[in-house]
């Protein structure tokens, strides 16, 4: 079988070693937004947990896009990069995405509209996230009361949001039929030259036209 | 148990400190490093192991020079901010009504002490760690020195010799307090005013005041925070429907979409 | 106290002069605050406004030292009010309890008659001591009496003719209070000496501590006497002694000029024990005249109490024979002063070798600290009881000492807090109330009971082997025989007293205590605490109050000198049938149909005046032996009426008179230089915070305290501190004649500028808890004072000296 690789391996190091942080941090962080799991929050263990994976949440990213500025660049134009193809997505994706052809899915790019979605709500809610959790962690008493109070309602909408996606990211990433080859992709780095053409045939025909990475 | 409270009256009261000092005694708490600071007034501030501490304040001058004393500890109130929203369970409504604590529950994370319309717990965090515990007032209900479910009243209320705080039914203090701020105000103090009575619901240690709380250096019209409300009574319930709604709606998806492509492959293309 | 803190609810007004009790007494202000919300008015006079100003209903600012003038200018606004009328007060009760009526030697000669000078007669200016023969009643035995009042050497227009100078005008010049808030004041609490109403007089060291202090006090009791406020509820004149024991403390004689029970210190020229019993006893002096004609005198007794005394002290060896041995007492020296400004003095001149000291710390506590500091370098020895190292147990190594050149042994026995023994403690109402022990003593601190139980084995162990020494049998002879098991419950009983001839215990010091030999007490004060064996009257906690119309006498709670009285000279408190003045309040009340008395205990016995026979209707107040309230004082060293003087250091000329300061004050030569005003323009005053206790050497020591209060500070009035440039905490320094001291400014509203007769008067307030021992350190306040003391008692002047201020 042919195949064409999607991801590098130090992409994949990356994604996997933010999984692990983004984990952590949502565990422990929902020891304290569920009131029923507060008590795996007493005496504080899973706070140091949540601050230890926050460094790793940001310095995972910072430090490869130190190592790898032109790509990670790219990869945060693709994710604001919208028009009119991204319109077509949205006219078959609701019925495309259980099953049916009833409106045939225009060729997508690298990254699908509903992938773009994700990445866009990863950037602006990692931002969030993080500059509301440095108030929360270091502003105690440098902050005025309210700017904090609005913090925290700020990481927790921020979680509520990124959280609601990332059930979505999971269930299609890992269990929907349509994208069988899409967690192979993030541990091998490679599909399926056919899966390719199927999911991404506007970038397909670019790579196999042009030079592969 | 019948609602309880702690009824602070300014115009009884001598600052002579008692209070604050059997406070410390009896919650096991520590001195601080104090400087004078040209004040008679020290600590500074309440902190974890300065729970309650009078206030002085030097008004008018000459002729109507008063020299008023305030007492500042937790207020207990029916509607707690740092109740509303401490994640763990360690801040919570002891029958009596007042505000109690359980150390072992408290994961340090300090809401409680952004979202009190008081600015009364206090926390000793290591800004780089962020390890840390809060300590407040509990009305003497701290499980282990709990005074109030021994029939006791609170170790500042016990000490007061003239009398500026007493304990008892909430009901029956209100009512104390009520009748002596008609007497203020007969004898010409016409700002005096019952403070706690009515104030974030009500609080559990109620103030007569012979004047405005402002002038004692009290919060006027305190509040819940809106974003305590905002964030626990509109965002989390968004928050539980938005994560049932994804996972339930994808579980369909994922379902129906696999019935989908199976039936595709079974009938051919 | 004549009265008990409980009491002070019952007051219609209160009078707070020379005290905080809000800060140094906090307990006594729950009573305070009690009689406040049963609609009494507080009035509060201080240079300072306090916590205590804070919870007045007025409050006046007075210059430190004048009330004399304040309290002098209310008597004779009272006096003429009184004249004009005279039916809003109890002239019944001025004409027969006080001596109003009495008339003085003709010789008297009052300040300002012609050649006085501001002295009364009988001044000797090389000696510095009044003879007092012209201040005596004209005639001593049977003193005649004007019932009308108009006689001139009567003792009321005396006193109008004394204070006839002290107008409103004079009494604002010199305390530089506003005569309108002055008039107020007077207006007000003048309205107690109706008698249906009852004022009550507060005060402490802020009246006591000047070198004219006696006299502060005599003055509040002119007052209360013409306001008829002695003797009743709500009503006498109330010191706030000093915590927790200082009443129990001169009560045993703590003070040099007493025996314990208040009984006279022998002096030379007592030279047996009949002169020196016959001195003690004096005479009684029966007016003629006045409503009732037998003068109780109940000092006539003294020689019970010194016989038994003696008894208690000597046991068996004490008998008729050897005058129960009374020769082995040292005597004083005639015109000697042994308080402890004198001391110090010695000290400092090299007199005396050896000095022991329980729970004291002259080298903080006292005036003129650097005095006393390097005086003691002059001792040999030092031994100290004290609970924690303090400035006086450390004097050899303080800061700018070198210890090499000091040959002071010093001792220290670590004895136990009060908490870590029994015994008892007398508060200002004279309750004895027993304490138990709490806690175990630290370490090898032992209570001071049992200290000097075997320092006195161990002396008289010496003195028996040495028989060269002098008086040994003054210790050889005592009846000390606790052997190793000294108790205060035994010491108690000693206090109390034994019938010698039974062995039990004494029931009373009326029933039981004789002169003949066959009695003993320790203190004839506490005899009646403990009348049968394991009834330790000082224990009893019931907490009902059975008194008359609830006053509040709780008798049935603990015990009281004497004999369980709570509200002493209350045979005042009624009328001449028996019947209280005020039925409100009633202190003592006659059953006619059971003939005896209802309420406290009665002073004196017999019937009320009306019905006794002639000749057994007694006066009302026993303890003086003319029987009535003296308003004009026939003993004090510096007259019979209190006169404006200046303190020692004062920033003006005295404005009434020609003699700048009391002619008898004690002015030590030792290390006392005098500040002027040129050099220290601000008056100087020291007072105690309530965080801190004395020299701080207990309250120092503890962390919960010392976050309270940890700096040594003065206040400073805002106006001051402007015109200094000095903001509230900046480093100060304090300077006097005697030394200097660093503290924090607390810079407060609370002092302000006084106009004195057109001189601008700041005030500075100066604390004394600091000292270089113990955990928190800071500079002693008492560097400032100046070592000179109250004509009566040389209590120092503390309240008021010369000082500069600068920032540092």
């Amino acid at each position: 079988m042919q195949e064409v690789e999607r991801y590098r391996k130090r992409a994949i190091v990356q994604h996997w070693l933010i999984v692990l942080c983004s984990l952590l941090l949502a565990i422990t962080g929902l020891f304290l937004f569920v009131h029923w799991f507060g008590p795996a929050a007493w005496g504080g263990t899973s706070r140091i947990v949540h601050r230890v994976a926050a460094v790793g949440f940001v310095a995972i990213p910072v430090i490869y896009m130190i190592l790898n500025p032109k790509s990670s660049l790219e990869w945060i134009k693709e994710a604001f990069t919208w028009g009119k193809a991204d319109l077509g997505w949205a006219k078959s994706a609701p019925t495309y995405y259980f099953g049916f052809d009833i409106i045939p899915m225009p060729p997508q790019e690298r990254s699908n509209t509903g992938q773009k979605m994700w990445m866009v709500v990863v950037i602006t809610m990692s931002i969030v996230l993080v500059v509301s959790g440095g108030i929360m962690w270091f502003g105690k008493g440098l902050v005025q009361t309210g700017v904090f109070q609005w913090s925290v309602f700020a990481h927790d909408a921020a979680f509520v949001i990124a959280g609601a996606m990332f059930i979505v990211h999971v269930a299609l990433g890992a269990f929907h039929p349509r994208f069988s080859e899409a967690l192979r992709s993030m541990i091998t780095g490679k599909v399926s030259v056919h899966y390719a053409k199927d999911h991404h045939g506007k970038w397909y025909d670019r790579i196999s036209g042009g030079k592969a990475e | 148990m019948a609602d309880k409270a702690i009824l602070f009256d300014a115009t009884k009261c001598t600052a002579c400190r008692g209070c604050q000092v059997a406070c410390k005694s009896w919650n096991e708490r520590e001195a601080v490093q104090t400087t004078c600071r040209g004040t008679v007034e020290n600590p500074p501030d309440l902190s974890t192991q300065t729970w309650l501490k009078m206030e002085f304040r030097e008004v008018g001058n000459n002729g109507d020079l008063r020299w008023l004393f305030n007492r500042r500890s937790c207020m207990h109130c029916t509607e707690a901010g740092c109740v509303k929203v401490c994640p763990t369970g360690a801040l919570f409504y002891h029958p009596s009504g007042f505000v109690s604590y359980d150390k072992h529950k408290c994961t340090g994370c300090g809401y409680c002490s952004q979202f009190c319309p008081f600015d009364v717990p206090r926390l000793n965090t290591n800004r780089v760690t962020g390890k840390g515990v809060m300590d407040k007032c509990t009305a003497c209900t701290t499980s282990g020195l709990d005074r109030i479910d021994n029939g006791f009243q609170p170790a500042c209320v016990k000490t007061c010799p003239t009398g500026a705080l007493t304990y008892g039914d909430r009901q029956e203090l209100v009512a104390t307090g009520r009748d002596r701020i008609q007497q203020l105000i007969v004898q010409g103090r016409t700002n005096a005013y019952l403070y706690g009575e009515k104030e974030v619901g009500g609080t559990h240690v109620l103030y007569v005041l012979d004047d405005s709380p402002s002038v004692y250096g009290i919060v006027e019209n305190p509040e819940v925070p809106v974003a305590a409300t905002a964030w626990q009574d509109i965002l989390k319930p968004i928050g539980y429907a938005a994560a049932g709604l994804a996972a339930l709606g994808l579980l369909l998806n994922v379902m129906v979409a696999r019935a989908k492509l199976l039936s595709k492959e079974k009938g051919g293309k | 106290m004549t009265n008990h803190y409980i009491d002070f609810r019952n007051a219609d007004y209160i009078l707070i002069i020379g005290a905080n009790p809000a800060e140094n007494h906090p307990i006594s202000f729950k009573w305070i605050t009690e009689a406040i919300s049963r609609g009494a008015k507080v009035i509060n006079v201080d240079p300072r406004f306090t916590r205590t100003s804070s919870k007045a209903h007025v409050y006046a600012r007075i210059r430190s030292g004048t009330d004399i003038a304040f309290i002098g200018g209310m008597i004779y606004w009272v006096i003429q009010d009184m004249e004009a009328h005279p039916e809003n007060y109890n002239m019944d009760y001025v004409v027969n309890y006080t001596n109003a009526a009495l008339i003085v030697n003709s010789g008297i000669k009052l300040p300002n008659d012609i050649g006085q000078n501001g002295v009364f007669s009988g001044f000797n200016p090389s000696t510095n001591k009044y003879d007092k023969a012209t201040w005596q009643y004209g005639d001593i035995t049977t003193p005649s009496t004007d019932t009308t009042l108009q006689d001139p050497y009567c003792v009321f227009q005396l006193m109008k003719r004394h204070y006839s100078r002290y107008t409103l005008d004079k009494v604002s010049q010199i305390t530089g209070c506003p005569k309108d808030q002055i008039e107020a004041i007077y207006r007000e609490f003048a309205k107690s000496g109706a008698k249906d109403k009852a004022g009550t007089i507060l005060y402490a060291m802020g009246a006591t501590q000047h070198t004219y202090g006696s006299q502060n006090i005599r003055a509040y009791s002119i007052l209360q006497s013409l306001l008829s406020n002695m003797g009743i509820a709500g009503g006498g004149i109330n010191a706030l002694r000093g915590t927790s024991n200082v009443q129990g403390s001169t009560d045993q004689a703590l003070l040099w000029q007493y025996l314990p029970g208040y009984l006279p210190v022998p002096v030379d020229t007592d030279t047996d024990l009949d002169t020196f019993m016959k001195r003690a006893k004096g005479a009684p002096a029966t007016p003629k005249g006045l409503v009732w004609d037998k003068s109780v005198h109940w000092k006539g007794n003294y020689d019970k109490y010194i016989v038994s005394l003696l008894k208690a002290w000597y046991g068996d060896n004490a008998t008729k024979d050897n005058s129960f041995c009374f020769d082995y007492l040292p005597k004083a020296k005639t015109g000697a002063n042994y308080s402890h400004i004198a001391l110090m003095d010695a000290i400092g001149k090299g007199t005396i070798e050896g000095l022991w000291i329980w729970g004291q710390n002259p080298a903080a506590g006292g005036p003129n600290s650097n005095g006393a500091r390097t005086a003691l370098a002059n001792l040999k020895w030092l031994v100290m009881a004290d609970l924690w190292l303090n400035e006086t147990a450390e004097f050899w190594r303080r800061p700018g000492v070198n210890p090499a050149d000091i040959q002071t042994e010093i001792i220290v026995l670590p004895v136990a807090g009060s908490y870590e023994k029994e015994g008892s403690i007398s508060n200002s109402g004279r309750w004895v109330q027993w304490r138990y022990k709490a806690v175990d003593p630290p370490g090898e601190a032992m209570p001071d009971l049992e200290v000097m139980n075997m320092v006195m084995e161990k002396l008289k162990e010496l003195y028996e082997a040495d028989t060269s020494a002098p008086n040994r049998e003054a210790i050889t002879k005592l009846a000390w025989d606790y052997g190793e098991e000294i108790t205060s419950d035994n010491v108690a009983k000693e206090m109390n007293g034994y019938d010698l001839t039974t062995g039990k215990l004494a029931a009373s010091f009326i029933a039981t205590l004789k002169n003949d030999g066959t009695t003993s007490s320790g203190n004839w004060l506490h005899c009646g605490q403990y009348p049968e064996e394991g009834k330790n009257l000082a224990k009893r906690r019931d907490p009902v109050d059975v008194s008359l119309n609830k006053i509040g006498l709780y008798s049935n709670w603990a015990w009281s000198w004497p004999f369980n009285r709570r509200i002493i000279y209350s045979r005042a408190s009624i009328d001449f049938d028996g019947n209280p003045w005020d039925s409100k309040r009633p202190v003592l009340q006659w059953d006619a149909a059971n003939k005896k008395w209802l309420g406290d205990v009665v002073d004196g016995g017999g019937e009320p005046i009306n019905i006794a026979a002639k000749g057994d209707k007694r006066g009302p107040l026993i303890m003086n032996n003319d029987g009535v309230a003296n308003m004009w004082g026939r003993s004090l060293a510096d007259g019979p009426l209190p006169e404006v003087y200046e303190p020692w250091e004062s920033p003006i000329t005295n404005l009434m008179s020609g003699q700048q300061i009391d002619p008898v004050a004690y002015i030590s030569t030792y290390m006392n230089e005098r500040g002027t005003v040129d050099k220290y323009p601000y008056v100087g005053t020291t007072y105690r915070c309530t965080d801190h206790w004395q020299t701080g050497i207990m309250t120092r020591n503890l962390p919960w305290l010392v976050e309270l209060t940890p700096n040594m500070y003065v206040e400073i009035g805002e106006d001051l501190a402007n015109n200094l440039g000095i903001v509230k905490g900046d480093k100060v320094k304090v300077s006097s004649a005697r030394g200097d001291i660093e503290a924090v400014a607390v810079v407060t509203r609370r002092f302000q500028a006084i106009q004195v007769n057109g001189t601008t008067i700041h005030h500075v307030g100066v604390l004394w808890h600091w000292g270089y021992s113990g955990l928190a350190k800071g500079d002693s306040g008492n560097i400032l004072t100046p070592n000179v003391g109250d004509a009566n008692t040389t209590i120092p002047e503390s309240k008021t000296f010369l000082c500069n201020v600068t920032k540092v």
